[in-house]
């Protein structure tokens, strides 16, 4: 009885000093999206002489700036097109090679699949300087399809599916398959129905990896009619301290809110996406 | 009659093999066709936009490539980044996957905190994080402010400190998700090993490095893989911040960064598919260590 009681009455410091230690965290990842947003709204002399204050006055001349020096309608649709294209082609594709991978008993599949595996380790390096040629050589560049074409299949996102469809009872399958259900009709009715988590978690990364990418676009889009947000941004930065310090808060933010929305509202997608990632 | 059999098999399942025919079709043209000549252009001078001026070389581009102190500037750079990234992400990580675990409210809120930088791109994390980090900014501000610095420094021309610099703005984007995957892998651990073991007489220090973190091992395996893959092929992150030969001192000059600048500067893409490989051979080799060493220990 007596123990209880002093057991219950007893602060636990090692919690509290687990949550103060997680609340110092939260201040680190906080603080510099809100410095972004604070300087966003700043005239560009307080940005320049100080940087670490809140605005004396808050004003959209930055937003004012890039709104009027880039065509931002025209860059967003085309970094939305671009991702967009990855992610469908993605979803589709990916998912039809892994239910083969993971349904479909063909001679040959276990080959197959050990090739794709072991392509998931060359480094991407590898095909910088090659791809580019060709790719020049096709007259693709600066063109989307450098960067559609290309990126339209995933290995991993295909590892990722096919470890979902195995999990699906096969008996559904061989159902169907009994059924009369032709192949495409039993990927489009059953399985796509049945893997929409792991579908959505393809998706996300997809989008998000492509919308994020500044590298290829470099090479690919860059010319103003094709450029994409990361590329409009990036023209702001320059080696002059101080200069287009208005422009560059405010087009950061402009394209970082976008995908912080998209992560509020499908956060436990996001997080499934990454959380179950592991090599078997 | 096997024959015969494995034909009946393949029409059968002719499905599959259309179903495969994207991959296997843009894995031949943008897969294996690239590696081909990426590996034979290593033999010539070449450059894309006169393409006639083509010369072999032989193997030219490989005696320079292994002869050339920036390649192994660039590699030595890219080594000091990626310990201290490595060690900062996997500190930081663990101890805030093992706090999540020990409080009892608000962890799916500090989770959900902690993975912001993950949707954020590289090249808005390198211009907050530049900011932050300049000698006018606020986290310099305060060192020289509670005397631990005397003066701010410029930490892009400074020898020993830019790739650092670089690890430590590089970490607030990534360590969040190594967070989530070393969480997973606590939450699998069974609690009656823990118990079991304290019931024996273990404390929380020997559990933490007998019991969580062999168990870990999958999650630590994977992160360290991924961090050799990608991590040794950094770009954006130096080619946003310094000139293409990484600043004064090409202190800040990556292997891929050099790549870069030898193909678009030089217009040397046969040099520069040479280095390519040369850093592919690297991290192939540094993957298969990881393989053998880390993994053998799972068993």
């Amino acid at each position: 009885m007596k123990i209880k009681k002093t057991k219950h009455r007893r602060i636990r410091w090692g919690r509290v000093a687990a949550y103060l230690l997680l609340l110092l965290g939260t201040v680190a990842v906080i603080y510099p999206l809100f410095y972004m947003l604070m300087n966003s709204f700043k005239p560009g002399t307080e940005i320049i002489h100080y940087p670490n204050r809140l605005p004396s006055h808050w004003v959209l001349t930055g937003y004012q700036l890039i709104w009027s020096q880039l065509n931002l309608p025209r860059l967003f649709a085309n970094s939305l097109f671009l991702a967009l294209s990855v992610t469908i082609l993605n979803v589709v594709l990916d998912g039809l090679a892994a239910y083969a991978l993971a349904k479909i008993p063909f001679p040959g599949r276990g080959p197959l699949f050990g090739v794709m595996l072991g392509t998931m380790m060359i480094p991407s390096v590898l095909f910088l300087i090659p791809t580019y040629i060709i790719m020049y050589r096709l007259g693709w560049v600066p063109g989307f399809q450098a960067l559609i074409i290309p990126g339209a299949v995933s290995v991993y996102n295909i590892f990722l599916l096919r470890q979902f469809i195995r999990q699906i009872p096969s008996e559904l399958v061989e159902a169907a398959r009994l059924d009369g259900a032709s192949e495409p009709g039993i990927f489009f009715r059953v399985i796509l129905p049945m893997s929409r988590p792991a579908l959505g978690t393809v998706a996300i990364l997809t989008f998000m990896g492509s919308w994020n990418d500044f590298f290829g676009p470099l090479l690919y889009l860059n010319t103003p009619e094709l450029w994409t947000v990361q590329l409009g941004l990036y023209q702001f930065q320059t080696s002059v301290p101080g200069e287009n310090a208005e422009q560059i808060w405010a087009a950061i933010a402009v394209i970082t809110m976008p995908l912080v929305l998209l992560y509020f509202l499908l956060q436990d997608q996001f997080m499934a996406a990454f959380a179950n990632v592991r090599f078997k | 009659m096997a024959a015969h059999s494995v034909w009946t098999q393949i029409r059968r399942h002719y499905w599959g093999y259309l179903f495969m025919a994207p991959w296997v079709l843009l894995f031949l043209a943008f897969g294996l066709y690239p590696l081909f000549l990426s590996f034979y252009l290593t033999f010539f001078n070449y450059n894309f936009i006169n393409p006639a001026d083509q010369a072999f070389v032989g193997l030219g581009n490989w005696v320079a490539g292994f002869g050339d102190p920036l390649f192994w500037h660039s590699i030595f750079n890219i080594f000091y980044n990626q310990v201290i990234f490595i060690a900062l992400t996997l500190v930081i990580g663990l101890a805030i996957a093992l706090l999540l675990q020990t409080i009892t409210h608000f962890g799916r809120l500090f989770r959900t905190i902690y993975f912001i930088p993950t949707v954020v791109s590289i090249v808005v994390v390198m211009t907050i994080g530049g900011y932050l980090v300049s000698p006018t900014g606020p986290l310099q501000g305060y060192l020289v402010k509670w005397a631990i610095m005397d003066k701010a420094i410029f930490w892009k021309s400074e020898l020993w400190l830019s790739m650092p610099v670089l690890a430590l703005i590089n970490t607030w984007k990534w360590f969040g998700i190594e967070t989530v995957i070393l969480l997973a892998g606590l939450l699998a651990i069974d609690p009656q090993l823990h118990e079991a073991a304290a019931i024996d007489g273990a404390n929380s220090w020997q559990r933490f490095w007998k019991i969580t973190l062999p168990m870990l091992n999958p999650q630590l395996f994977f992160i360290l893989v991924m961090n050799g893959i990608n991590g040794l092929q950094m770009f954006v992150e130096v080619y946003m911040n310094f000139d293409l030969y990484g600043g004064i001192y090409h202190q800040a000059l990556t292997p891929v960064l050099y790549v870069y600048a030898q193909a678009f500067d030089k217009s040397n893409m046969g040099y520069a598919s040479t280095l390519g490989l040369m850093l592919a051979a690297i991290i192939a080799v540094m993957t298969a260590a990881q393989f053998r060493f880390v993994q053998r220990d799972v068993e």
